[in-house]
């Protein structure tokens, strides 16, 4: 193969949609307005817990500009519960049927129970504020602990209890690893709620011509949105269209299974008008990502080696939800052991649901917490055995030679080199520099911290049975111009896929870059796919696009071959040559498109559509009922240094660097963007973002004042140096990059501020470590 | 319903807007220009960010009323043509965006540092760019794009 | 909902005169209380046009209600000119917000008014029935309370030269933060007023013996510690909200009100 061209695979060509981002030309979900667009507004409950005696909708109905009211009674009679993402019940577990609007009970405050749809966006929501909701207000649960209580209120009626499922993973003998261990170190983390906040919020806009409904959505999954629409509102699939606009960000919120969504759909059929519905921040806010805690206990020999772990998971996934959230704790369970060689392994985990808004998918889904958990561990041995902590990870890494490896939980690490990334982390950040000035600080009482968090990502995930899927499908269409449209299964909320697969088409083809366009998120145009989720994008869609522009490519140089009477034919920079003359690739295309017949025996199609399925997953479950949904394994080791203030709790980060490797790079530039996304919001998550509620679980923390995502000032450069262990088992070598940085920042931090603050001699077992619990810490252990 | 006059990116406009009406709706509904984005509704996101009179604004948080009369450039102002300004130009060669909602208010506030303070350090852009909410890239690659504004620009 | 732009001081006042008015000066804080329907008032008075944006000096410093923090941040008027660059929510926050503003929305999380206080600032009240002024000491009420009645309007804040050295430390959670407590202090050969925002629900003035042996020296950190927990105490204890409990601002007050001593008397810090 030639050396990469300077848009091809490797190059960092800028982002093809900047023109229209950086004009604000680009149309977001709420910039449509068609004709007689109507706005609507949600009811929400505003209690945890209740059964609804009655909704009173007299004043909002006689609002100006009110064009409809709908309960959730109403609702009920267009519209039946909304499928799930993932069913619980399909995995063994307790479900409910999830409504678009609620009939007859309330489990979290903020849940929809009825909707206004009015002429403008403000008579709506005057009018929202006008319905009153009688309620028998029932005792509600807001800690997945207390709800695990046998008195403990029940949120559903039908249930034995409050656990959607109980899990257990992981082969060997722990209990004996850990009686013959020489130290065993016991460890707690609890990580607090924290969301995604996309600055966009989510939104969707629902317009019916006849029968056939056209769905906007800020949306990452199209194809499956239709068929949740199709399947709720019992409409044929084919008579729904769903259009992906531009989105604002969305880092797994906004993957579809909300009650909005079919809300929408039914406001605009009732009342004969496209009706939009854009949320408010307070609603963006509501969508928990992350909470729960674990209770671990590992058992390691004198040299560092940890032969056995035990770890408990109870999740609080607040109410359940028919998105894909709810799953995501499965996902802490089977990360771990994370890239270290720890046969014997029993993690315990029960999915626990509370009367708060239900957690939606956000980035790390639930693997996050697993290296939170094994980065505690580690350090926590070296504490206890007196090891340096990069010398406790250095001895239990699966080693670089013994790949694919299969780990107790069942996943088979495609490749790695994890000692390579750990001396490039160690090296860039300069590990004996900072313990030196860490020493020389301390004198002055200044305590500086160095905490080291590795992570293995899982990614581009495929649950059999569900639409989680590990393939995708993919068009590339020639035009008789020679100008390239390519169709993919595959979304883009914004990290830039779309440029990276048009790199790919346009390096197979061997055409220019500006020659392909990209069309994607649109259920009419382009193939059934999945969209974009657990880093799929790139191996799957970049796939996918890579078989199809391949087929294309062979058609080009077949025909190449007769224009040109050569043996030998290639194609690049957009011309196709052979023996020493060659041919513009439009002229080629125009030849077969026009003169099929003078051509011969060449199909005249210049369209390919593929779909690529990644080697490595295997459903089968082998003796201990494991299967391995995971083609690729990105993996980064991550170290923070901090400063914390001891006075006061502030942390400061001060340095940061990631070392990241998911195999081949499309687009450097690109994954360092995606990488640096995910870090900061694992930085966010941990030290200051935290959704509270009153102690009738109502969000205080309802605004960017009181959630607290990083700003510019908050973060140093993060500092991204990159190694390449190409995956075997996908298409170029690459690996799933959307997700890697939320969970080994989340790790360097918390042992970094555990570090910096050794002389104290604290234990952190929380996140997030804000000045008020850093400095509670420090009391911990005052005398 | 009151007129409000404003003169948008150069045009004098006269919109009718209710009472309470947020200077955001009037732009991206009377106006019709929808670079300018809603992210919060409590002056905290700066994806409204509109330049007033001559000053970056949150117009989420001015009610076009107050705006009577004013001078608003938004982001579609920036671009002569399809010729970008080298405040949009820097964001894009340094990937100081992603998903680009909150481009509106990076590039009028990166603007508006650029002309203040030809040389702006790394303190100087996140005390100008604190009030923007990024949620994709971290940050670091906006910090790079105002740099290279600047740099450009003097 | 009535809206007016008055021309003039007499203006806003007779558009006061019926108490019902919500007042819109910079807007930052109240347009969004106004969009997500917090208040509801039948009208509301924009003193955009009033005539309140002038800064002059005279003697000490007269600054209008509706000067912006980025025209302090140009000036040099004492504390409050180093207070606007701190400004949280970026250029586009400190170019209509208002130190005017801040004083009348007696926000606690604000760091205004405990820097008015610090600076004995005296504001002026406009209203039909005639114009007072109030010493910031007294101005502030309680959390978002203040002696000013409803048909009054903040015209100006009136700031004389101040004599001592002044100090000033603000501490959030992190960038994006309401303040969690701030210090300003005015320091003299004698004495060291200290005067504490966001530690209570309104500003806590304390009196503080020079530190003899320094701002880290540990008998003078304790005498610190028991005079302003006890003024919070007297102000009701710490301010409690969903960023921080008043029992951290309680605990933290002493070590920010330490460190703003610092800053005044020009000690450098490690």
């Amino acid at each position: 193969m030639s050396a990469p061209a300077r848009s091809g695979i490797g190059a960092s060509p800028r982002k093809r949609d900047g023109a229209e981002l950086l004009t604000g030309r680009a149309r977001f979900l709420d910039d449509h307005r068609p004709e007689g667009l109507l706005h609507a507004a949600v009811v929400r409950s505003e209690i945890a817990h209740g059964r609804i005696r009655s909704v009173d909708t007299t004043a909002a109905s006689a609002a100006p500009g009110v064009v409809l009211v709908l309960t959730g009674e109403q609702a009920a009679r267009h519209a039946g519960p909304v499928p799930y993402f993932i069913d619980p019940a399909a995995r063994g577990g307790n479900r409910t049927d999830i409504r678009c609007l609620q009939v007859d009970k309330v489990v979290y405050a903020g849940q929809p129970v009825a909707a206004v749809v009015a002429h403008t966006r403000e008579q709506a929501q005057a009018a929202a504020r006008l319905v009153r909701v009688d309620h028998e207000v029932l005792p509600h649960v807001l800690d997945a602990h207390d709800a695990l209580a046998p008195d403990a209120p029940r949120l559903y009626d039908d249930w034995p209890g409050n656990v959607v499922m109980h899990n257990r993973y992981g082969t060997g003998d722990p209990d004996a690893r850990l009686a013959e261990a020489d130290v065993v170190v016991s460890g707690e983390v609890r990580i607090a709620r924290s969301t995604t906040a996309p600055i966009e919020p989510r939104g969707y806009l629902a317009s019916w011509q006849g029968d056939t409904l056209t769905m906007h959505a800020s949306c990452q999954n199209p194809h499956q949105l239709r068929w949740m629409l199709a399947t709720a509102l019992g409409v044929d699939e084919g008579h729904i269209r769903v259009v992906t606009a531009k989105i604002g960000g969305s880092f797994g919120l906004k993957m579809q299974g909300y009650p909005e969504e079919t809300l929408v759909a039914l406001l605009s059929k009732l009342a004969g008008a496209p009706v939009k519905w854009v949320e408010d921040r307070r609603e963006t806010l509501l969508a928990g990502a992350r909470e729960q805690t674990h209770r671990f206990r590992v058992g390691a020999l004198a040299d560092g080696r940890i032969t056995g772990l035990v770890n408990e998971i109870v999740a609080d996934i607040g109410a359940l939800t028919a998105q894909a959230g709810w799953a995501m704790p499965n996902m802490s369970a089977t990360t771990q052991p994370s890239g270290y060689r720890i046969p014997d392994c029993r993690i315990e985990l029960d999915i626990v649901v509370t009367n708060k808004p239900p957690n939606s998918a956000a980035r790390g889904f639930g693997k996050d917490a697993a290296h939170l958990v094994m980065e505690r561990a580690m350090d926590l041995v070296a504490r206890e055995l007196g090891l340096d902590p990069a010398d406790v990870r250095r001895r239990n890494f699966v080693p670089a030679g013994e790949f694919p490896y299969r780990t107790s939980t069942g996943l088979n690490i495609d490749s790695g080199d994890f000692h390579g990334l750990l001396d490039k982390t160690l090296d860039t950040v300069d590990y004996p520099g900072v313990r030196r000035r860490q020493a020389e600080l301390r004198e002055h009482g200044r305590y500086l911290g160095v905490g080291l968090g590795f992570e293995l990502t899982p990614e581009s995930s495929d649950s059999p049975g569900t639409f989680v899927s590990g393939f995708d499908t993919t068009t590339v269409r020639m035009s008789v111009t020679g100008m390239v449209t390519v169709l993919t299964g595959v979304t883009s909320p914004g990290g830039g896929n779309d440029t990276g697969i048009a790199q790919i088409v346009a390096d197979e083809l061997g055409i220019p870059l500006a020659w392909v366009e990209l069309v994607q998120g649109d259920t009419d145009r382009c193939p059934n796919g999945f969209g974009n989720f657990s880093g799929r994008s790139m191996v799957v869609g970049g796939g996918s696009a890579t078989l199809a522009a391949r087929d294309v490519r062979a058609k080009l140089v077949a025909v190449g071959r007769l224009l040109l009477g050569a043996g030998e034919v290639e194609v690049r920079a957009g011309m196709v040559c052979g023996d020493g003359r060659e041919l513009p690739v439009p002229e080629v295309a125009r030849a077969l498109l026009t003169r099929a017949f003078a051509i011969g025996d060449i199909e005249p199609v210049l369209e390919s559509t593929r779909a690529y399925k990644p080697g490595n997953i295997n459903h089968v479950p082998d003796e201990f009922g494991r299967i391995q949904p995971y083609p690729t394994y990105s993996s980064s080791l991550h170290a923070a240094v901090v400063d914390v203030d001891a006075e006061t709790g502030k942390v400061t980060l001060l340095d940061y660097v990631m070392a990241h490797d998911c195999g081949t790079m499309i687009n450097p530039a690109l994954v360092e963007g995606q990488a640096r996304g995910a870090v900061a919001m694992g930085l966010g998550s941990a030290l200051s973002e935290q959704l509270r509620f009153d102690a009738d679980g109502r969000l205080l923390s309802d605004r960017f004042k009181s959630y607290l995502v990083p700003r510019a000032g908050d973060l140093p450069l993060l500092r991204m140096v990159h190694q390449v262990t190409p995956s075997p088992f996908t298409m170029h070598g690459n690996k799933g990059a959307g997700e890697a940085g939320v969970g080994g920042a989340q790790a360097a931090v918390a042992n970094a501020v555990e570090d910096a603050l050794a002389p104290f001699g604290v234990t952190v077992r929380s996140l997030p470590l804000t000045p008020p619990a850093v400095l509670a810490l420090i009391d911990e252990v005052r005398p | 319903m009151t007129t409000v006059r404003l003169t948008v990116n150069g045009v004098q406009r006269e919109i009718d807007v209710a009472p309470g009406t947020l200077l955001v709706h009037a732009i991206r509904e009377q106006v019709g220009l929808t670079g300018t984005h809603v992210g919060c509704l409590t002056g905290d996101c700066g994806a409204c960010t509109v330049v007033v009179d001559g000053a970056t604004t949150k117009s989420c948080s001015v009610l076009a009323h107050s705006a009577d009369g004013a001078t608003v450039e938004t982001v579609e102002s920036l671009a002569d043509g399809e010729e970008l300004h080298p405040v949009q130009r820097a964001f894009w060669d340094e990937f100081g965006f992603q998903c680009g909602f909150c481009l509106p208010g990076m590039l009028l506030t990166a603007k508006e540092l650029i002309e203040s303070t030809p040389d702006p350090d790394d303190a100087d852009i996140h005390r100008a760019i604190n009030g923007n909410l990024c949620r994709c890239t971290g940050y670091n690659t906006i910090v790079a794009a105002v740099r290279r504004a600047a740099k450009e620009a003097s | 909902m009535r809206f007016t732009r008055p021309p003039d001081l007499d203006g806003v006042t007779t558009a006061l005169a019926g108490g019902d008015a919500l007042v819109v000066g910079g807007g930052t804080m109240v347009v969004p209380e106004l969009t997500h329907g917090r208040v509801d008032p039948p009208a509301v008075v924009d003193l955009s046009h009033a005539g309140l944006d002038g800064l002059t000096r005279a003697g000490g410093w007269v600054v209008g209600a509706m000067v912006t923090y980025t025209a302090l941040e140009r000036a040099d008027v004492p504390l409050l000119s180093r207070v606007a660059r701190g400004i949280t929510g970026g250029p586009q926050i400190r170019n209509r917000g208002t130190a005017g503003g801040s004083a009348s929305y007696a926000n606690p999380s604000s760091d205004v008014p405990a820097c008015l206080v610090a600076l004995d600032a005296r504001l002026r009240l406009a209203s039909v029935r005639g114009v007072r002024e109030v010493a910031a000491a007294e101005f502030f009420l309680g959390a978002f309370r203040t002696v000013r009645e409803p048909d009054e309007v903040l015209t100006e804040i009136l700031l004389s030269d101040v004599d001592g050295k002044i100090g000033y430390l603000k501490f959030k959670l992190v960038e994006g933060s309401w303040p969690i407590v701030t210090a300003a202090t005015v320091a003299r050969p004698t004495a060291v007023r200290v005067v504490l925002g966001g530690a209570a629900a309104v500003p806590v003035a304390v009196e503080l013996d020079p530190p003899p042996a320094g701002t880290t020296d540990p008998a003078w950190r304790a005498h610190v510690a028991s005079v302003v927990e006890r003024g919070i105490d007297e102000a009701g204890g710490g301010w409690d909200d969903v960023l921080a409990p008043g029992g951290y601002r309680r605990r933290i007050a002493p070590v920010i009100a330490a460190r703003s001593v610092a800053d005044a008397l020009g000690e450098v810090t490690a």
